[in-house]
């Protein structure tokens, strides 16, 4: 997205980033709402219409703002503007390795959040959130040094400078970012922290105690969450962009289906399974770079 | 007889057309004032002049401090003091101070009836007396005793800042801490006189520019850790006192060896040892590799990592001094001091291995603590890793993450353990666990801690900063890469665990007010408003102390970060506390609810029981996980010990080898 960037004064930037925070969850949204049609269809329902995620959301805005302290909000508010600065970093082009780092703190404040308040399956939520922040977060570090070794930056606008397609020199990287996307955004069979779907004994997970509105800010953010990470999945080839932004539909179809074809492992599992396929597959790609060079 | 000395030097000094008076006037009292101050404790042992003593001796160290940093910023480069203008008799002072001190180890080692204390201390005290008497090395004209340059001077600051800091929280908190103890007779004066000397030494200790006298203060501060951590006298406090010594006496021996080494290539003056290239021989390197050696002893670096984790048992006082802005420093400036010296070399890379290993082993295990100031231990020992393997790298973002790392440490660190200090004082416990609701019953206390976790961990406060400058000049060796990734997201772990459980409350309409003494309230607010300076301070502290430093060592300079990325996190951290205060004074309790129990809530909102079997009441109680079977202490601490040791093996193999082979 950088790329939109590249020229341009001030004004007209500023502009453009302003734009692509009032997109940016709108194609969120319309992404969860193909998800749920996609994953209806799998199981051979009907599924509900494709603009039920902004009717959830409109729905949940208008609800009772119910709380069990003074306090959590903010962090609601914590996770929702990290996510967004976040976003705004990928626009133009800034630092990635700090992206990374504001991710986790979008997602640290949205678990404290959770630990913050008193009812133990929103703590135990939290508790599993932090393990799976555990799991991906090296990943997506290492994922920024592979770039860094690639283009020899960490700004995201020397990709474009770079110009060749990054995945032919990370492909090992991309597929460890893939794995930990699937633990990124919560689903099956990684869904330990939020346990999505209805039959689940933690009732909801990390979100047990946020309704109404601060559910609804939830989904705004998880929106950003989402074309965020495909941002990132599509910068792995910028030129042709339309490759790229196959790319990204690819790998989001790709967390569908494997949403539905599994079951919940364990976290232990998790840990081991991340070691391996996602920080072992990701070093590998870093050392052979670094051998090559 | 220390007016005597202060005066001799001064004529001699008045003498010679130098300059810089006011200068070195402003350098002896960093290294004096304390001195004085720990000798008034000892001497007058009444508790009204102890306190005006340590809060003038306090104001006046700050002071000094500040008027060097302006001076030195005015002045720019160094200040350098040469030896021929100190009285002629100094060496002889120090020879006699060296063989005191040592004997005094030695008495202790007998005391202790400990052999391997006692044989340490015997090797260090023959290696000492050789150097002095019989390896011929001797001073020569243009030899520097003292050199203030920008480290030293962010040294200076971090010790005469945050320290007296810690000292002046000790006055509150010690009377406190004997009536916990049943203390029959107050040693405060003991304890007074030991963290002031400790505060001298280290002041000495890093604007000494010869090794020999170095090594003097080295041990110094090795003492006085001893005295500390033995200070209450109970069985466990003295088995880790003595773990302490002879770990530390290690890095002694390791440090007389440096020395001899050195002097029989010529100089001990580490102004000439890191700059001069004709006395880059493999030799050279066996030298310095032992310093590094020494190094990692004080700075509790894996395998030695027990020592400071026994401190603990000493008061919060101790535990935040060894931490913050002493001791554990000392170990990371000399071995940042020899960066220069060994970037680039095979022996840079394993001390950045060895460093980094340590980074992320202890930040792992940090995960398995339930004890808060194990916690900040392990954390402490991480950080210092970081440092090391920051130095080793020894590019230009290195160096200035390491320097930078160890003034936001050394504050954020201070405060964190005097903040569990008052915590325990107020709870009785320091387990994590037990934190549940603490922001109702010390909202002051908790806030201050929240706030000193949050630096540890969010941007845009420095110590975040610093791991990304250091992620950033790791770059080509995929090995630190590796090591920094897992330890950085092993570190958000635990802080996010320990955060979880203090800040987690119920609505209730009043909180109690605190009550604390007033100087530990004065110290958490002092640190707490220096942990917010830094953390806007960030480009001018890089500006003002850490690129000079850069440009006299010859390094490249840049721009270390983003100045609008910084900008925009501030903006949104200023709109979370906004919306803190709105949410807080606009809170309708109408809109209050209890937590889902599953239907099984009594009429208690706040979510503390719920209905039992048989109608009876139980309390809801939820543990953090703390992940024993993969990160527990037991499991891990013996394997990245040994791992840990190899690499610290395979350092001293590799320059040893390329000595014998040359």
């Amino acid at each position: 997205m950088a790329y939109f960037l590249a020229q341009g004064n001030v004004f007209f930037e500023m502009l453009l980033v302003i734009i692509f925070i009032i997109v940016a969850p709108i194609l969120g949204g319309l992404i969860s709402g193909f998800d749920r049609v996609i994953t209806a269809r799998m199981q051979g329902r009907q599924g509900p219409p494709l603009l039920q995620p902004f009717y959830d959301f409109i729905k949940l805005l208008g609800k009772e703002r119910i709380t069990l302290n003074q306090t959590q909000a903010v962090f609601i508010l914590g996770y929702l503007f990290f996510a967004i600065s976040g976003f705004v970093m990928l626009v133009m082009g800034l630092d990635l390795l700090m992206l990374v780092f504001v991710l986790a703190f979008s997602a640290v404040s949205f678990i404290l959040g959770a630990m913050s308040l008193r009812s133990p399956f929103s703590k135990i939520g939290g508790q599993r959130e932090i393990l799976q922040l555990l799991s991906y977060e090296p990943v997506l570090i290492i994922m920024a040094f592979g770039v860094y070794k690639v283009t020899g930056s960490f700004a995201i606008t020397e990709i474009f400078v770079y110009g060749k397609p990054l995945i032919f020199s990370l492909p090992l990287v991309f597929f460890a970012f893939l794995y930990v996307l699937t633990i990124k955004l919560r689903k099956s069979p990684f869904d330990f922290s939020t346990s999505h779907h209805g039959h689940q004994e933690l009732v909801k997970g990390i979100t047990t105690e946020f309704s109404g509105p601060q559910l609804a800010l939830i989904e705004l953010t998880h929106w950003y969450e989402i074309v965020l990470l495909m941002g990132l999945i599509a910068h792995f080839c910028v030129k042709p962009f339309w490759v790229g932004i196959l790319l990204a539909v690819g790998a989001y179809f790709l967390e569908i289906v494997i949403d539905n074809i599994s079951a919940r492992v364990t976290w232990k599992w998790m840990l081991k399974a991340t070691a391996i396929l996602g920080v072992g597959v990701a070093t590998i790609n870093i050392v052979w770079l670094y051998v090559a060079k | 007889m220390l007016a005597f000395c202060g005066f001799e030097i001064f004529r001699e000094y008045y003498i010679c057309e130098r300059g810089l008076i006011l200068e070195l006037l402003l350098l002896l009292l960093a290294i004096f004032i304390p001195l004085a101050g720990a000798l008034i404790c000892l001497i007058f042992k009444n508790e009204v002049l102890r306190k005006i003593t340590v809060l003038l001796s306090s104001a006046g160290l700050a002071g000094v401090a500040i008027a060097l940093a302006y001076l030195l910023s005015q002045h720019g480069g160094s200040f350098v003091f040469y030896s021929e203008d100190f009285p002629a008799f100094l060496p002889w002072v120090l020879k006699i101070a060296d063989i005191a001190l040592l004997i005094t180890l030695l008495g202790i080692g007998f005391k202790l009836k400990k052999p391997f204390v006692i044989f340490l201390t015997a090797v260090q005290f023959i290696g000492q007396i050789y150097l002095e008497f019989f390896s011929g090395y001797k001073e020569v004209a243009g030899d520097i005793l003292f050199k203030l340059d920008f480290l030293s001077l962010v040294m200076i600051l971090v010790v005469s800042i945050v320290g007296p800091l810690i000292v002046i929280f000790a006055l509150g908190y010690m009377p406190e801490h004997e009536k916990h103890q049943h203390m029959k007779k107050s040693r405060q004066p003991r304890f007074f006189f030991i963290l002031l000397l400790f505060l001298s030494a280290m002041n000495a200790l890093v604007t000494i520019n010869d090794l020999s006298w170095m090594y003097f203060l080295w041990e110094i501060t090795t003492l006085c850790s001893f005295l500390l951590i033995s200070h209450d006298k109970s069985e466990i406090s003295i088995k880790n006192a003595t773990r302490a010594l002879w770990m530390n006496s290690i890095g002694g021996v390791a440090f007389v060896s440096a020395n001899i080494i050195f002097s029989k290539l010529g100089t001990l003056q580490i102004s000439e040892l890191i700059t001069d290239k004709g006395l880059i021989s493999p030799l050279f390197y066996i030298a310095v590799a032992f310093l590094c050696f020494a190094g990692f002893t004080k700075a509790a670096q894996f395998p030695f990592q027990s020592w400071l984790l026994g401190a603990m048992v000493a008061p919060t006082p101790v535990s935040a001094l060894l931490h913050s802005s002493t001791m554990v420093k000392a170990g990371v400036y000399l071995i940042v001091r020899f960066a220069p010296a060994i970037t680039g070399t095979v022996l840079g890379d394993w001390v950045s291995l060895v460093g980094g290993f340590t980074f992320v082993a202890a930040a792992a295990i940090a995960i398995s603590q339930r004890d808060a100031k194990r916690v900040l231990a392990y954390s402490t020992i991480s950080n210092l890793g970081l440092i090391i393997c920051c130095a080793g790298i020894g590019n230009w973002l290195a160096t200035t993450a390491a320097i930078l790392l160890i003034m936001f440490h050394a504050i954020s660190k201070g405060l964190l353990f005097l903040c569990v200090g008052t915590i325990e004082h107020g709870i009785g416990s320091r387990n994590i666990e037990d934190m549940q609701g603490l922001f109702k019953r010390m909202p002051f206390t908790t806030t201050v801690a929240v706030i000193g976790m949050i630096s540890m961990l969010l941007p845009p406060f420095g110590v975040l900063l610093t791991k990304w400058m250091a992620m950033e000049s790791a770059v080509n060796q995929p090995i630190l890469l590796l090591v920094i990734a897992l330890g950085s997201a092993f570190t958000v772990a635990f802080w996010a665990k320990w955060l979880g459980i203090i800040l987690t409350m119920s609505y209730k309409k009043h909180y109690n007010t605190e009550t604390i003494k007033k100087s530990v309230e004065f110290s958490l607010a002092a640190l707490l408003t220096g942990v917010l300076l830094l953390a806007i301070g960030l480009v001018p502290l890089f500006d003002y102390l850490v690129k000079p430093y850069l440009l006299s060592i010859n390094s490249k300079v840049g721009v270390p970060v983003n100045e609008i990325l910084i900008i925009m996190l501030f903006v949104i951290l200023l709109m979370l506390v906004f919306f803190i205060l709105r949410f807080s004074s606009k809170f309708k309790s109408k809109n209050l609810r209890a937590p889902y129990m599953c239907g099984e809530n009594t009429e208690d909102i706040r979510g503390i029981e719920f209905m039992g079997p048989a109608e009876s009441k139980d309390e809801v109680v939820v543990h953090n996980y703390y992940l024993d079977g993969v990160f527990g202490e037991g499991r891990l601490t013996v394997l990245t010990s040994i791992i840990s040791a190899s690499g610290i093996l395979i350092m001293f193999g590799v320059v040893v080898e390329k000595w014998l082979i040359s």
